[in-house]
């Protein structure tokens, strides 16, 4: 009798002690399991993000596992991660997408239904043409557009990035109703370029800088405000009289509601992933800017972005 | 010539030639296993590479894709479940191979065919990698719209009794793959709004319902042939060299056929394999055994798929085109090694390339060694009771959809086409034009559309171009001739009727 008595004191104590231990051990502790962070899209993309996560997991005690989500321009990750529990296990490695995923209509909910926690990287996109063409700056590309037939531009889909970057550039040169755009899969506007069937195309520096040695096509442009390491001899359009300052960031979020203490370990882990010599390496290799920017100022860049991709996305016809 | 040696020493320093023999063995796992993919596979073997010296890394990312390619030829001939689409036509006589009991000759011959086709495009692109990568940027929307065409044609041979059937099959794939949203004009399409079916169907899941769901239903329904044929006679006896001998020029063209098409941007292994093997049929002094275990029917695919592994390399390397998800891993693999593929990669990185060449041929090497070695226990999976058989197969079915893109929405796809592949079955409808239509759809579908918007819609563009012109014209040719074929056997059966 005694014997069971001071069985149940026991377990009562210790099921009290672990109740009370629980909560608040759960939070000092994060993360206490693996941490998932969805991936929305391959290539370039799908390459940092894998390269991050390996870095944040050295960081972390438990391991930052990469998973690929992708489809529907980003609409199938956004959703897993925006339905997932805002606990801190389940992150998304997010980009501008989440703006035009949100105006073009796929998906329910906007940029509000995650909690920022820090942008990584900057890409900034360039406009290429072919060298045969003989165009050396953007205002030998409008006087050509002026005087001939329309420009043929090449692009990823309607609604892409690479869609929205020209139109804004092609808008802001005062040329828009001279442009054709042609529609390609990723990836080969460069070689389209160079067999002259399309004129121009906006894609990242990466895709160009081996015609750019070989002296087969020649980059005109960058859309950013700042000329890029890559491209280190290439003005930016606003240099040459152009206003527009566009470029894609990428960066981590979570389900709106995760706690701030695990936000704030989170960006910890990928402010010292982005300063490690194995990221500043792969900056130069695949092309990329490294540019940390806390959850705050994140959060407010993703929302002024908002408003000008929506706007942009209206005027263009294909907003919601 | 220096580089040659630098690079050659690089490539074959014990530790490099132990990557390129894990990512074989890993890719030859992976892609022979029903169900998992070796695009899973090398996306796995990625961020392992991160760490790795160049060569080796590259060279275990070309290991995983070279085995895994060939490995897809495994399930095809064993279990009638191609392991990769590329496989999908080697299913077509190497599984009737297996019922006759002789699948340890298909296999074998496979192995040969793949290494031999592989080796070749690996010569193709050493010799000629400039030539054929200024060769290929002339195939524009309209030429590459053309040869799909072309492809598409092969549907003709692949419909077994009734044309209409086959048809039926073919353009059903072609609509399953227009679900999903439309990149080129940024629209949903038979989504009804779901946000799963936004990532539309993929070919992978696709693949593993069509061939593997019908497998599990048979082995499990119990009245099926094959389960009184569980024991089927199990000999592990390889081919012998006058048999290969005898189909080395065979062999030869599909490798020429391979490598070609590999090296046109945006194409792959599974058109390649398929035009194989029609070719093979067509040429064939004995046409009526396709279909029922004809050797020739598995050389062809097999030494036309793994020639695209070196065609393919082409535009990768010289213009950083991917032609397939798997070698887009393999561009990633590069471009963190800071390996940039365009027109400079030859200045810049020779001997990297040179590196790469050598792997490629290593790779190779394990595959042969690998895959005799294998063949003797591979076999023995038959011996195992095929309602047993189909539990395994099942869980790793579900597993291996799930994880192409770790999606449940994949579980259930896989599912809903299995159960559709098998009334096909059970309707006597092929169901490889499925495959081969939703193979084909996305590209002659994206590629129309591109040379339409090009051209301002005028079709001007693709009557204007000499190279479409050649490839409608070899499509019109097939048509024309199975159709003349079919009147034939028409005409034949009714005078027996008659008679």
């Amino acid at each position: 009798m005694i014997f069971k008595a001071t069985m149940k004191g026991a377990l009562a104590a210790l099921a009290t002690v672990s109740m009370l231990a629980l909560p608040g051990g759960a939070r000092a502790d994060y993360p206490e399991k693996p941490i998932e962070m969805t991936i929305l899209f391959g290539g370039t993309a799908n390459t940092i993000a894998q390269l991050l996560a390996e870095l944040m997991s050295q960081e972390l005690p438990e391991p930052v596992v990469p998973v690929s989500r992708p489809g529907g321009g980003g609409a199938v990750g956004y959703s897993h991660v925006a339905a997932a529990r805002p606990d801190g296990y389940q992150l998304v490695w997010n980009s501008n997408s989440i703006n035009t995923v949100t105006h073009t209509g796929r998906v329910p909910f906007d940029y509000t239904a995650f909690a920022p926690i820090a942008r990584i990287s900057v890409e900034t996109p360039a406009l290429g043409v072919n060298s045969d063409r003989g165009w050396a700056s953007l205002d030998d590309l409008k006087a050509a557009a002026m005087a001939g037939k329309p420009l043929k531009v090449g692009i990823s889909g309607k609604g892409s990035f690479t869609h929205l970057v020209s139109a804004a550039l092609f808008d802001a040169m005062g040329i828009a109703d001279k442009v054709m755009y042609i529609s390609y899969g990723d990836g080969k506007a460069p070689v389209e370029l160079m067999a002259g069937r399309i004129d121009a195309a906006i894609q990242w520096p990466g895709q160009f800088s081996s015609y750019m040695q070989s002296g087969e096509l020649k980059v005109l442009a960058v859309t950013g405000a700042e000329r890029i390491e890559a491209l280190p001899d290439v003005p930016t359009a606003a240099e040459q009289g152009v206003d527009v300052d566009i470029t894609m960031w990428r960066g981590l979020a979570a389900p709106a509601g995760t706690p701030e203490g695990v936000i704030a370990a989170l960006a910890k882990a990928a402010q010292a992933a982005t300063q490690t010599d194995q990221f500043k390496a792969a900056t130069g290799t695949l092309g990329f800017t490294a540019a940390y920017m806390g959850p705050e100022q994140f959060g407010a860049l993703i929302k002024q972005d908002d408003e000008f991709y929506g706007a942009l996305l209206g005027e263009l016809g294909m907003g919601m | 010539m220096d580089m040659f040696f630098h690079a050659a020493m690089l490539a074959l320093d014990p530790w490099a030639i132990g990557a390129v023999g894990l990512g074989t063995l890993v890719g030859l796992i992976f892609g022979s296993i029903p169900g998992l993919t070796f695009t899973v596979a090398l996306a796995l073997a990625l961020p392992i590479t991160f760490s790795m010296d160049s060569v080796p890394a590259i060279g275990l990312l070309l290991g995983t894709y070279i085995g895994g390619m060939t490995g897809g030829s495994v399930s095809a001939i064993l279990l009638g479940i191609p392991g990769t689409p590329s496989a999908a036509a080697t299913v077509l006589d190497g599984y009737p191979m297996t019922k006759k009991g002789e699948a340890s000759i298909a296999l074998g011959t496979a192995v040969i065919a793949s290494v031999f086709g592989g080796m070749f495009s690996l010569i193709v692109m050493i010799v000629s990698v400039n030539l054929v990568s200024k060769l290929a940027i002339g195939f524009g929307p309209a030429e590459i719209f053309a040869l799909v065409v072309f492809g598409l044609s092969t549907i003709c041979g692949l419909c077994g009794g009734s044309m209409l059937k086959g048809l039926i099959s073919g353009v059903l794939g072609l609509m399953i793959m227009t679900v999903g949203l439309d990149q080129m004009e940024g629209v949903p399409r038979m989504t009804f709004g779901s946000v799963n079916l936004l990532q539309g169907v993929n070919l992978l899941v696709a693949m593993i319902g069509l061939f593997a769901v019908p497998f599990i239903i048979e082995a499990c329904s119990g009245h099926m042939e094959t389960k009184h044929k569980r024991m089927v006679r199990v000999r592990a006896e390889l081919p012998s060299i006058r048999l290969l001998l005898g189909r080395f020029w065979l062999m030869l063209r599909c490798s020429v056929l391979g490598t070609g098409i590999g090296a046109i941007p945006g194409t792959g292994g599974a058109i390649a394999s398929f035009l194989a093997y029609d070719h093979a049929r067509r040429t064939s002094k004995t046409k009526e055994s396709f279909g029922k275990g004809e050797l020739d029917g598995v050389i062809a695919p097999e030494a036309a798929n793994n020639a695209v592994t070196g065609g393919t390399l082409i535009p990768l390397l010289s213009l950083g085109i991917p032609g397939d998800p798997a070698t887009a891993i393999v561009l990633a693999g590069l471009m963190i090694h800071g390996i940039t593929p365009g027109p400079a990669l030859f200045m810049n990185h020779a001997t990297e390339v040179y590196g790469m060449y050598v792997a490629v041929a290593v790779a190779y090497v394990w595959v042969l060694g690998l895959q005799l070695l294998g063949i003797r226990l591979f076999v023995h999976v038959l011996k195992i009771p095929r309602d047993l058989l189909a539990i395994g197969v099942l869980v790793l079915c579900v597993i291996g959809a799930w994880s192409v893109r770790n999606s449940v929405f994949d579980i259930y796809a896989m599912a809903a086409i299995g159960g559709l592949a098998y009334l096909f079955i059970a309707l006597e409808v092929p169901i490889t034009p499925i495959i081969l239509g939703m193979v084909l759809g996305p590209t002659i579908e994206n590629e129309f559309r591109t040379a339409m918007m090009l051209s301002g819609g005028s079709w001007d563009i693709i009557f204007t171009s000499p190279l479409a012109m050649i490839f409608l014209g070899l499509a019109a040719l097939i048509i024309v001739l199975q159709a003349i074929s079919e009147l034939r056997v028409r005409r034949s059966n009714q005078q027996k009727v008659n008679a």
